[in-house]
């Protein structure tokens, strides 16, 4: 896709994507002073207690058995080599909109990681049950299109805006509102919602100018991307400042493509006043 | 006996008329500080903006310079701003100060810290001019002092 450094290797864009698209904000447990990409975090979800499982190539804890069928498969559709299904905290719904280059390349990044040996941990197995009914509700009830496809009406940028958006960023799992079966509502898109990640308020982030970031400039946009600041020199905090600590490795040329293709849609009206 | 037992009664009425009213000017204490802190906060907000503006060539050095000696006072003022008990809200009803302040404060003082350095390092970068320099501590400061503190101690609440 346009956008990847340019010249790089397989590795080496994976490498980009999967700084990108953060996910060693999951897969390497930061505060435990985990191995990177080993697992471990622990996540609260509404499903309980979960454990990020070791991504690095070990054979026996980690995913070095892995062929690259199995791969695609767990991205883009959550199911594991076992055929034991993800729950979708794994934010596979977004990873299903990968091109297959993409897969291809972020595959050949993990392989070059150290291999850790470390067992993956058992979620909060009470709960589990009843929450493998809730994810499968979930399931069934969002969409799976499969790869992003570019617009062609739309320039490369606003193209490669979106895709970032849609398949890499996964900024619709905090900031889109779900309906009552938990899929996200395709009417309400980045329009906000106060059960975002973590049961935490996620705002509009749809042009709307008193709820949305209507107000906001395409440099404003690049700055919260790059650094966490507000057009008034605020700093986030909480999920969004995890966020920008992946969007702050993007290049440059990436967050302006955000930046046109968030200014581009259509306006949603939120229930509240603007960030 | 009866006098002693007279005069614990007073003292203990007036001991609790006292508290009570010692607790009425707490209360009103707590919005000021309240206040008080949400001000400072964006008085940092203007002092970090004319230091973008003089990135953007919209403002002269003297300004940022001012803006960036501003930082480094108001940075280290900010333990005061958080006595007990003053969770919040803010007074725009946005954001609330988090628990954790108080029952984890060395950790708390330990961000401030990291803020209050990174405030340093900035006044040092404006005093040279250099805008690569600049940029890059401004960043710094902004991200990981500012953001680093809210990502841990502050929470956005529905208004």
């Amino acid at each position: 896709m346009a956008g990847s450094p340019a010249g790089a290797d397989s590795a080496a864009r994976g490498g980009y994507l999967a700084a990108a698209a953060g996910c060693d904000q999951c897969h390497t447990d930061v505060k435990g002073g985990g191995r990177p990409y080993a697992g471990g975090r622990a996540l609260e979800t509404p499903f309980g207690t979960i454990y990020a499982p070791n991504i690095t190539p070990d054979q026996e804890t980690g995913i070095g058995r892995w062929r690259f069928a199995d791969f695609t498969r767990a991205l883009r559709w959550g199911i594991a080599p076992d055929s034991s299904h993800y729950l979708p905290v794994f934010p596979f719904p977004f990873y299903n909109h990968l091109t297959n280059d993409d897969i291809i390349d972020l595959k050949a990044f993990l392989e070059t990681l150290p291999a850790v040996s470390q067992a993956n941990r058992a979620g909060n197995a009470t709960i589990l049950f009843g929450a493998r009914a809730r994810a499968a509700v979930i399931i069934i009830a969002e969409r799976f299109p499969g790869p992003w496809t570019p617009d062609p009406s739309k320039d490369s940028t606003w193209n490669r805006g979106a895709y970032l958006v849609a398949a890499v960023g996964r900024c619709g799992d905090c900031h889109t509102p779900r309906d009552y079966l938990g899929a996200r509502d395709p009417e309400r898109s980045l329009a906000g919602t106060v059960f975002g990640a973590g049961g935490k308020l996620a705002p509009n982030i749809t042009p709307d100018p008193e709820t949305g970031i209507g107000k906001w400039s395409k440099e404003d946009i690049v700055a919260l991307l790059k650094d966490g600041q507000t057009p008034d020199f605020d700093f986030v905090g909480g999920a969004m400042a995890e966020i920008v600590r992946n969007t702050s490795r993007l290049n440059d040329a990436d967050r302006q493509a955000i930046a046109v293709y968030l200014r581009s849609l259509p306006a949603i009206r939120g229930r509240k006043k603007a960030p | 006996m009866i006098l002693l037992t007279k005069y614990r009664v007073l003292g203990a009425a007036l001991t609790i008329a006292l508290a009570g009213a010692a607790g009425l000017a707490f209360a009103q204490d707590k919005e000021t500080v309240l206040k008080n802190r949400q001000a400072t906060m964006k008085e940092q907000g203007k002092d970090l903006g004319s230091i973008k503006d003089y990135l953007d060539g919209k403002a002269d050095l003297a300004q940022a310079q001012a803006g960036a000696v501003d930082l480094t006072q108001t940075t280290k003022k900010i333990p005061d701003l958080f006595p007990p008990g003053t969770g919040g809200p803010n007074p725009s009803g946005d954001y609330v100060a988090r628990p954790v302040i108080w029952s984890d404060w060395n950790k708390f003082l330990d961000a401030q810290k990291t803020a209050a350095e990174k405030a340093d390092v900035l006044v040092v970068a404006v005093k040279s001019g250099d805008k690569a320099q600049i940029a890059a501590a401004f960043s710094d400061l902004g991200k990981n002092g500012c953001g680093g503190c809210h990502t841990t101690f502050r929470e956005k609440i529905e208004h």
